[in-house]
Order: structure tokens, then C-alpha cells, then sequence
């Protein structure tokens, strides 16, 4: 019975010896599995692209949206437009769903020409001036835009630009 | 060879052959990991339209709340003392959402004095509410150089962004004209009096059209009925006190007086008692009687003089939470014997 069991594990290791000592197949086993490393490889690789490109889609389009959210939120009221003097008053009230609007430009015009204000200073109804330049919700506020000529009696209009990009316009009576 | 054989001879050899096996994996988990990726993109994107969406449709909705306040600034006029304006109007929320009003806007449109000024509010109306902003309760500003000559413009902002333009009252003038007089303004064309049913004694014969003539007759018990309509400037009501009467003198005959008190008197012409006093809303007319000689009671009043008489009106009572009396000439009557 012992002399059985010998004989097997001296079979076995025959079988063994061989298998190390026939080199018919061994190429075609690197090549496989060289082959298969580089497609894993190669599939991260596409993977991660993959996964980092729609990310930086996601991104940007996220933002673009939160942008456009945040833009139809925004709503501006004219209270009063007061043209005296060579000066143009425009009383605003932030009564939209969002804080924070600031004004970026305002453009006045008459049937024949247009001024463009890029620097705005926004102040609240008493002349004080507003510290944080910008407009929370139910908050109201002024700007004074000087050095026009309008003709009394003329239609005018004024177009305020959000720094979000919202435009609000009102037509007044110079 | 049947095609069942033929089935199982295939199914056999593919699962025997692993040939290839592995390929099929890669590719099943390839396309598993580019279909997760792709979904996971497309609900996200799916989640932020959702987002944009929700964002597009509070926004209209505020866009219909805002088109839904409506706001009627009706009967409204200024009165100027030194530089104070007062804005005298009736506010009605005719929409169907409650509206917050948050600021009033006066402007001088003389162009002697082309002033503005604002005054920061906070009334809120809801749906079908009326608000008396009249008399005591005008708003008040500050405009200098003001003067009661010059014309003002004036507008209400609501906190949605809506202005609500006031439009100046053209019946002022009336009102001013009562107010020349007092508060009341009396019909001479409906003036009329009663006489009694013989029974029972305190009922008032063809209520309330009595007898339409400045012609009475003496020595019967009679009471007169008077159309008054409170013309306010201030617009409150006005209550009348017992005290109340209407009065006549003969110029041809002093001491001849006669008195009536104001009573109250059924639908049917029952006049009763005690007196409740009776108000007139502005801009109500009512008819009122004067019956009584005894103030609050009743006391039947003949007149045995004869000839031509003047009547008065004399009033008391309240105007508002201030007291109010009022004394006027109203109708001359000619006293005849029946």
C-alpha cells in the first residue's frame, strides 16, 4: 500500500518535470497574457478619459444651469425714474428670490443716442451708500447717473444689467 | 440529422470550447461599465433640466401672482398744509391675492417745485379688503414748497414690484361743497310729511312715501320725513343722537316754534322706541323721520299755526369717534288750514 503511494508522487513529479522542461506552448500563454494586461490597461485608461470627461461635462453644465437658475430668479422693479439737472435717479427694488444682484451697466437712451454707466454706485433711497454695492431680496436701492442731456418731455428708456446678466428695462419721461 | 440533435451537437461544443470565453467577458464588462457611465451622465443631466424646470415654473408662478394683485386706489386727493402733504384714499384689493403694499411715492408735478419724496409702508390687504386711509388716517409727507395749488402725482409699490397709480378723485368737489355746509347733503326734492293711522297711534300713514309738498296742514299730528346722504370729505360714518330734530319758526308769529325729534320707524311705519340712534355709512342716503317732540320717546306734534314757516335741521351725534353737530336752513313750508 506504502509502495503505491510512492510510486504516485514520483509519477506526479515526473508529470511536473515535464510540464517545466516542454516549452512548445509557453509563448503563446506570454502573449496572452501580455496581451490581456494591456487591454486592462488600456481599458482604465479609457475608463478614467471616460470618467473624467463627463465629469468636467457635469461641471460645466451644472454650472451653466445654476447660472441660468440663478438668473431667473433675479427680478428688478423700478420704482421712480427722476431726470432733474443733467441727472438721471433711478430708485430699484430687488423684488425677485434671489440676494446678492448687483448692478454691472446701465444704458440710457432717447430716440437718438445712447450712454452707457459701467461704474455704478448703488445707494440706498436716504444717499447713503449701499456697503456690499448689491441688492438682497425686498431691498431697494438708488443710482445716480450724472452728465446727461435728455430733453425734457421725451420718452426715454434705462436698461439695468445684472452682474448675472439679467436685464431689466423701464421707459420714462425725461 | 435532426435539427434538435444538431441544437444539442452546438451547445455541447460551446460549452466545452473555452476558446474565446474570455473576450465575451471583457466585452460584457466594457459594455456594462460605458452603459453605467452613460445612464449615470444622462440622469444627472436629467436631474438638473428637473432643477431648471422647478426654477421656470416658480418663477412663472411668482409672474402670475405678480399679474394677479390688483389693487384699486379709489377717491384719492391731497390736502396741503405748509409742507406736509396729505394723501387722502380708499384702498381696495380687488385681485384674488393678498397684496403688501411697501411704499408710497408723492411727487410735486408743478414745475415751479418738481419734488418728490417716498414714504416707506407696510400694509398688507387681502383679497376683498378695504382700507380707509382718509382724515385722521391720510398719509402724511414731506414735500418742500408744496402749496394747494399745485397738482401731485402719486403711486403705491407693492412688495411683488406691482405700482399702483392714484387717480385723483373728480367727485372732491362735492365732497367739498358738502364740507362748505357740514357733512350732509340734503334732498329739498324729496321732502315730504306724514300723518297717523288712526290706529294704533305711533303708525305713520303711507310709509315711507307720505306726502311729497312743502304745503302742510295745521292742527294734525304730522312728522316729516328728510333724504340725507353723508358726504363726508373724511369719509366716516356719521351717527345721529336722539337729539336730533328738525325745527320750524313763523317770522310772522315768534314763540309759534314747533319741534320734531328723530325717531326710528319699522318697514310697516311703526314708529318705535327707545331711540337706537341711526348711522349713515358715507356716501349712503337714508330717510330719515322726525316724529317726536320728546327726545328718545314719542309725543305726537300738531302745528296750530297757519302761514308760511321755515324749517331747520339741526343735528347731533357722532362723525367718526369725534362729535358732530350740525345746525342747517333746509326747506321753507307753507302752513294751511285743512
Amino acid at each position: 500500500m506504502k509502495l503505491k503511494g510512492i510510486e504516485c508522487l514520483e509519477m506526479d513529479l515526473r508529470k511536473v518535470w515535464k510540464l517545466l522542461r516542454e516549452r512548445r506552448a509557453v509563448s503563446t500563454v506570454v502573449s496572452s497574457v501580455i496581451l490581456t494586461g494591456a487591454v486592462i490597461a488600456v481599458s482604465f485608461v479609457v475608463l478614467f478619459w471616460a470618467q473624467y470627461r463627463s465629469s468636467a461635462y457635469n461641471e460645466q453644465y451644472s454650472e451653466a444651469m445654476n447660472a441660468d437658475i440663478a438668473r431667473l430668479k433675479e427680478r428688478l422693479a423700478f420704482e421712480y425714474v427722476f431726470y432733474s439737472g443733467g441727472n438721471l435717479t433711478v430708485y430699484l427694488m430687488n423684488c425677485g428670490t434671489i440676494d446678492n444682484v448687483t448692478v454691472k451697466t446701465v444704458y440710457v437712451s432717447n430716440s437718438t443716442s445712447v450712454k452707457v454707466f459701467s461704474t455704478i454706485n448703488l445707494t440706498n433711497f436716504n444717499g447713503v451708500e449701499i456697503a456690499d454695492q448689491d441688492l438682497d431680496r425686498g431691498e431697494e436701492g438708488c443710482i445716480v447717473l450724472s452728465s446727461l442731456s435728455l430733453q425734457a418731455g421725451t420718452s426715454c428708456s434705462v436698461r439695468v444689467v445684472t452682474g448675472r446678466g439679467s436685464t431689466f428695462d423701464h421707459t420714462f419721461v425725461a | 440529422m435532426t435539427i434538435r440533435l444538431s441544437l444539442r451537437k452546438r451547445f455541447r461544443k460551446l460549452t466545452v470550447n473555452s476558446k474565446g470565453f474570455s473576450s465575451v467577458i471583457g466585452t460584457t464588462f466594457m459594455v456594462l461599465v460605458m452603459m453605467f457611465l452613460s445612464t449615470s451622465v444622462f440622469l444627472w443631466t436629467l436631474s438638473q433640466n428637473t432643477l431648471y424646470n422647478e426654477a421656470l415654473r416658480a418663477r412663472n408662478q411668482e409672474e402670475a401672482d405678480r399679474s394677479s394683485e390688483n389693487i384699486v386706489a379709489l377717491t384719492g386727493n391731497y390736502s396741503v398744509s405748509g409742507s406736509e402733504v396729505t394723501v387722502n384714499v380708499v384702498l381696495k384689493n380687488a385681485g384674488s391675492v393678498a397684496v403688501q403694499i411697501i411704499n408710497l411715492w408723492v411727487l410735486d408735478s408743478d414745475p415751479s417745485n418738481r419734488r418728490y419724496t417716498n414714504k416707506s409702508l407696510n400694509l398688507n390687504l387681502k383679497s376683498g379688503d378695504i382700507l380707509n386711509l382718509v382724515g385722521l388716517n391720510g398719509l402724511k409727507v414731506t414735500i418742500p414748497g408744496a402749496s394747494s395749488s399745485h397738482n401731485f402725482a402719486s403711486w403705491f409699490v407693492t412688495a411683488k414690484g406691482n405700482t399702483i397709480p392714484l387717480e385723483k378723485e373728480l367727485g372732491v368737489i362735492v365732497a367739498q361743497l358738502a364740507q362748505g355746509i357740514g357733512s350732509i347733503a340734503l334732498d329739498f326734492y324729496t321732502f315730504r310729511y306724514y300723518t297717523y293711522e288712526t290706529s294704533p297711534p305711533n303708525k305713520l300713514k303711507n310709509y315711507p312715501a307720505g306726502n311729497i309738498s312743502f304745503n302742510v296742514p295745521s292742527g294734525k299730528d304730522i312728522a316729516f320725513g328728510i333724504v340725507l346722504s353723508n358726504l363726508d370729505p373724511s369719509k366716516q360714518t356719521i351717527t345721529f343722537d336722539l337729539y336730533s330734530q328738525v325745527w320750524i319758526y313763523f317770522p310772522q308769529a315768534p314763540g309759534q316754534n314747533r319741534l320734531w325729534h328723530i325717531v326710528n320707524v319699522a318697514p310697516d311705519g311703526t314708529i318705535t322706541t327707545p331711540y337706537s340712534p341711526i348711522t349713515i355709512a358715507y356716501g349712503e342716503t337714508k330717510l330719515i323721520v322726525f316724529a317726536t317732540e320728546t327726545p328718545g320717546g314719542f309725543k305726537r306734534v300738531s302745528i296750530l299755526q297757519e302761514g308760511p314757516c321755515a324749517l331747520n335741521l339741526l343735528l347731533l351725534g357722532k362723525i367718526g369717534t369725534r362729535d358732530y353737530g350740525q345746525n342747517i336752513p333746509f326747506v321753507s313750508l307753507y302752513v294751511y288750514k285743512p
